[in-house]
């Protein structure tokens, strides 16, 4: 579904990237772990080029969607983001932050574009917060709505950069348990995170990521439970 | 009493200089309104141009900026209608009011847009861009709603503070409200038409501070 192949990115000429491949099969979940710095937001965000890589290939169902003469827009609707500091826009109500893209990006009507945005509200469990705005709700809340705004434009693949590392604890639960729903009805994710227990419950294929290369991959078994490589092995000590 | 009456509240005065009065009150109100109009939407497309961030045309806004927010806006005047038809320009007084006090609210406003840009979480971009939004919808949809709300007072002090130059354009021969109020008082060696003038210059900004007060709240979302 998507797949990247030898990305490489540097910032002022430090290799943040150095040939990084990420394979995501449709409906897989691919968590991505890695100590801090390591290069994992840049990645993600290499993918639906909020970053433009220097060099590689993406391919979304087998379309290439890196290079020139890309529809960055079209791309972009069918890669749902959720940021770690969740990003609603604070002049809009929940229900505002869902249809806008819908009504500006996919030129929906005003009825229609609400009517999928409850629903997309409805399902990280928020209908009722449609009016409230950014500030008033919690953190945990604010980050289920920012989920919402992704799904709603009903992308191939959601991506997920460390959703619960701006959480206060007892918030973490009610979004990975809206990641978790997601899971199950069969979206495709790759998911930023150091929520070790999400990571070995809901991934299909775990990726460690250190000093922009991957160490290792495997399923979740492989990767907790007999770690193949020492940086993971020390990182798995370290988080937990 | 009487005499500061007299002085200063002189009916017969008032009633003389009426016409001449209400004429230099249409040519400030028009001339205000227009400079407000292309001030702000020049300082807000340059701002908008900036955030491209080609070094160029950075470079020629900041100069832009920097140079206009420096110059009395009275040596502009005079530059566009006392020495630009020796280059074979020619303007009216008028329109060499309304252009430099206009040049000059689109440098001190383009600052002052260029700052609320700034004070924008770049996470706002990213939410935005990452949707899907064009770069322009994101800028008057997500960007443009949010940097207002920090750019009002400043805005309103800066409009006004300009608009109020249209004073200045007597000096090239446009018979603006003030002028006229000056003219009318050496005649008649009385004060009423400033304190008409005065009168007409409430009417004209204090309705824009009000309207400024308005959008405030309007954009206090949270
Ligand atoms: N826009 C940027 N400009 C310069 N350096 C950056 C930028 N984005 C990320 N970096 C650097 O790239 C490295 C990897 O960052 P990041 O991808 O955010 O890592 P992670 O998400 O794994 O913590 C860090 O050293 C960071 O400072
Ligand atoms: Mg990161």
């Amino acid at each position: 579904m998507l797949r990247a192949h030898a990305i490489w990115k540097s910032f002022d000429g430090i290799d943040v990237l150095k040939g990084v491949d990420l394979h995501v099969q449709e409906r897989e979940c691919v968590c991505i772990l890695g100590p801090s710095g390591s290069g994992k937001s840049t990645m993600l965000r290499c993918l639906n080029r909020l970053e433009e890589p220097d060099s590689g290939e993406i391919y979304l169902d087998g379309q290439k969607v890196s290079g020139p003469s890309v529809d960055l827009n079209g791309l972009r609707q069918q890669l749902g983001m959720v940021f770690q500091s969740f990003n609603l826009y604070p002049h809009l109500n929940a229900l505002g932050n869902v249809t806008l893209a819908l009504r500006k990006v996919k030129k929906l009507a005003r009825p229609e574009a609400d009517e999928i945005a409850i629903k997309a509200l409805d399902t990280v469990g928020l209908r009722h917060k449609a009016d409230a705005m950014p500030a008033t709700l919690s953190g945990g809340q604010q980050q289920r709505v920012a989920i919402a705004r992704a799904i709603a434009l009903n992308p191939k693949v959601m991506l997920f950069d460390e959703p619960t590392s701006a959480l206060d604890p007892e918030l973490v639960g009610s979004v990975i348990s809206t990641m978790r729903d997601l899971r199950t009805e069969g979206m495709t994710m790759v998911v930023v995170t150091h929520e070790l227990r999400f990571a070995r419950e809901a991934a299909d294929k775990v990726v460690f990521m250190a000093d922009g290369v991957e160490v290792a991959k495997g399923p979740p078994p492989e990767i907790f439970d007999a770690p193949p490589h020492p940086r993971l092995a020390e990182f798995l000590q370290q988080v937990s | 009493m009487d005499r500061i009456l007299a002085q200063f509240f002189n009916a017969e005065v008032a009633a003389q200089y009426l016409p001449s009065m209400a004429s230099g009150f249409a040519v400030t109100l028009g001339l205000a309104a227009l400079i407000v109009v292309t001030g702000l939407s020049g300082g807000l497309a340059l701002a908008v141009a900036r955030t491209f961030q080609l070094r160029a045309v950075t470079f020629a806004i900041v100069a832009y900026a920097d140079i206009l927010r420096c110059l009395p806006p009275l040596t502009l005047m005079f530059m566009f209608y006392f020495a630009f038809p020796l280059a074979g320009i020619s303007m009216s007084g008028m329109t060499a009011a309304w252009l430099a006090l206009s040049l000059v609210l689109a440098a001190f406003s383009e600052e002052i847009f260029w700052t609320a840009f700034l004070s924008i979480n770049k996470g706002q971009w990213e939410a935005a861009r990452s949707t899907g939004l064009s770069f322009g919808q994101t800028i008057s949809h997500v960007i443009l709603p949010q940097a207002m709300r920090v750019a009002i007072p400043s805005l309103t002090n800066r409009t006004i503070a300009i608009t109020k130059g249209v004073a200045l354009a007597s000096a090239v021969a446009v018979p603006e409200m003030l002028g006229e109020a000056i003219a009318a008082t050496s005649y008649s060696s009385n004060s009423t038409p400033l304190l008409m003038a005065a009168a007409g210059y409430m009417i004209i900004f204090l309705p824009l501070a009000i309207f400024s007060r308005r959008l405030e709240t309007r954009f206090r979302w949270n």
